[in-house]
């Protein structure tokens, strides 16, 4: 069984940011693996627990971006190869699909796991598009993923309920992190990574990307609100009698 | 002329009030621009629910009432999709944002050859295309984001526009849908719905949430009791979602709905980014926390300090009374 995965390398969004002159700024210059690639890995992980097979990773991103493939490698993925581009590459989830497509067209898997969406930019584009560019059966935003004989069992969180999706191989899968909590590199994996084959790759954009970030602004002002603390019954009272009267969100 | 062609999903049997919404916008932008606004319905009951599209202002509607558009799934809807934007030619297709269309969009981007914007806060039409407002890194900020080029495809999250009747006396169009099921590689074995209460959480006007503070059943049904009373959709934190308490449909946040209601109550919830982004539009926040230094308290228009299993059941009483009348 091969699996191949799609990682990619997202700013730390819980590390202080602001903006200045309607750019982004990062306190720090944290970079870490996107979460709900992480949980991508870790599913690929627990199908392989009592099977053959391997582990490849596909990462689009600088230089700098080696690191989170190391990190996927120290969990326990076999192999990856890095699609180089320059820093400061505009890319959009279009451009980085097609780009990512032409990889992978090149290679064989029986299932091509993404994450449901990039932590920063929330877009949840890359995933459908490949899926369209290879020709794949897809469900996305899988909250469980067993295999069945020669289907791949995927659980997909829907609007309204689960939706349970048979598939057939080769298929996409994209994970949400309510999938699994990923596990921490072991220094045995850390050790273990560095010696794993890693294949760079220099890719250039064709094309500029239809979408671009103009700006940053930050969220409207809300007002500040108040805080009480006293009784039980106090605080009931005081709040019903301002949503009432005040806010009049209640009737 | 140029044209917008709205997107109306079906949920339940009926158009989902989202989708109104969007076509509301729509129609305002069609009017600014001496655009055209159409809408496209894809279920067995299409031609019924038309007339509901032209309430809202559509000026063409088209449909596909084939059987196979009953329930949602990626690839006839994709090529149902792909037949009406092919007919209709439209500049922009704007989409409600749903777990349905986020498992569409990319891929229709792709087939269509389309610049595309997922999950916007607004939109609007520039020369060339559309600009949006997309919040960003987890909701803290906004990104003011262009898409160029002949067809834009654009998502909208719940809750962004008003819907607003507008009458119309639009054509309806019968299309044709030709899918070869045989071709599927892909089958839904079964749909589990979710078992908490029948209010679809992205569209009603209160939202009662639960957190990790809720510990157990007893105080699970002190939450649904307040949702009970007020009429309000269930929410929950991924905490309680993974402790089993809750269903993973309720999660708002990041990974899960994002939602803005008149009224948002949170209850035993700390505040985690992840989570703010899911809600951090609501218009009224209440939160119930015994930490008052807990973050939610940053967001909340009126923070509770205090134990939510010594405060809701007083707060329930408090608020039968003043309600005019209380849902059974
Ligand atoms: C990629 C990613 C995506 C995520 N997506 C989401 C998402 O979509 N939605 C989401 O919710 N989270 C999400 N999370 C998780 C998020 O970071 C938090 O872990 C989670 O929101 C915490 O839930 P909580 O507030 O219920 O629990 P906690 O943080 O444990 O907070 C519990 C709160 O309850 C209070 N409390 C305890 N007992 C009582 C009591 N008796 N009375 C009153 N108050 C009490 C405590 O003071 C505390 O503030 C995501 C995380 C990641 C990494
Ligand atoms: N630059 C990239 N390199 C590798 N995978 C990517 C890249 N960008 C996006 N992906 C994959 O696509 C998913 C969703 O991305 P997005 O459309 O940006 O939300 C991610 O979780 C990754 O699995």
């Amino acid at each position: 069984m091969k699996i191949a995965v799609c990682i990619k390398q997202v700013p730390d969004i819980t590390a202080p940011l602001h903006i200045q002159n309607g750019a982004l700024v990062f306190d720090t210059n944290r970079m870490v693996l996107n979460a709900y690639d992480a949980s991508a890995v870790e599913a690929a992980l627990v199908l392989l627990e009592n099977r053959e097979g391997s582990i490849h990773l596909f990462l689009l991103g600088p230089d700098r971006a080696k690191e989170t493939i190391r990190k996927a490698l120290a969990m326990g993925a076999h192999e990856a190869t890095h699609l180089l581009v320059p820093d400061d590459a505009a890319l959009d989830a279009y451009l980085s699909a097609s780009l990512l497509a032409e990889q992978l067209k090149q290679h064989t898997f029986d299932i091509l796991l993404c994450g449901k969406q990039s932590q920063d930019t929330d877009a949840g584009l890359t995933g459908t598009m490949l899926a369209e560019h290879l020709a794949l059966p897809y469900a996305t935003n899988a909250v469980g993923l067993t295999l069945e004989d020669d289907l791949v069992v995927a659980t997909r969180q829907g609007d309204a309920g689960q939706e349970i999706m048979a598939l057939e191989t080769p298929c996409l899968v994209t994970c949400s992190n309510d999938m699994n909590n990923p596990r921490i590199p072991s220094i045995k994996g850390i050790m273990q990574s560095k010696r794993k084959p890693v294949q760079t790759i220099s890719v250039t954009p064709d094309a500029t990307p239809s979408t671009q970030v103009m700006g940053y602004e930050p969220l409207p002002e809300r007002t500040p609100g108040v805080q009480w603390e006293g009784e039980p019954l106090e605080l009931a009272r005081r709040l019903v009698h301002h949503l009432n009267d005040e806010a009049r969100v209640l009737s | 002329m140029s044209k917008i062609l709205t997107y109306l999903a079906v949920q339940d049997g009926k158009i989902k009030r989202a989708s109104l919404e969007v076509l509301s916008h729509c129609r305002a932008l069609a009017q600014e621009h001496g655009w055209t606004v159409e809408s496209v319905l894809l279920h067995p009951d299409a031609r019924s629910l038309a007339t509901t599209a032209q309430q809202y202002g559509a000026e063409t509607v088209y449909y596909m009432d084939h059987p196979q558009l009953q329930a949602h799934l990626n690839a006839p809807f994709l090529a149902a999709l792909h037949a009406v934007i092919t007919h209709a030619n439209p500049h922009v297709v704007a989409f409600a944002s749903s777990e349905a269309v986020k498992d569409m969009l990319g891929a229709l981007a792709v087939r269509t050859q389309a610049a595309v914007l997922s999950d916007v806060a607004s939109f609007h039409i520039i020369a060339g295309g559309v600009e949006a407002k997309r919040p960003v890194m987890a909701s803290k900020l906004i990104a003011r984001t262009q898409a160029q080029g002949a067809r834009v495809l654009v998502s909208v999250r719940a809750g962004a526009y008003t819907a607003e009747e507008a009458p119309t006396e639009a054509a309806l169009v019968p299309l044709p849908f030709t899918f070869d099921v045989d071709t599927l590689k892909q089958q839904v074995r079964e749909v589990v719905q979710d078992a908490l209460g029948t209010l679809d959480l992205s569209e009603t006007q209160v939202v009662v949430a639960a957190g990790r503070g809720v510990k157990d059943e007893a105080g699970k049904a002190l939450v649904t009791q307040l949702a009970d009373t007020l009429g309000a959709a269930i929410g929950a934190s991924r905490a309680v979602v993974e402790s089993g308490l809750f269903p993973a449909s309720a999660q708002v946040g990041q990974t899960g709905k994002v939602v803005s209601p008149d009224l948002y109550i949170a209850v035993g919830i700390s505040g985690a980014i992840q989570h703010v982004a899911g809600m951090q539009n609501s218009r009224v926040i209440v939160a119930i926390n015994k930490d008052g230094d807990a973050p939610i308290f940053n967001y909340a228009t009126y923070g509770l300090v205090g134990d939510l299993y010594a405060v809701l059941p007083p707060l329930i009483n408090e608020i039968k009374q003043v309600l005019p009348t209380t849902p059974e």
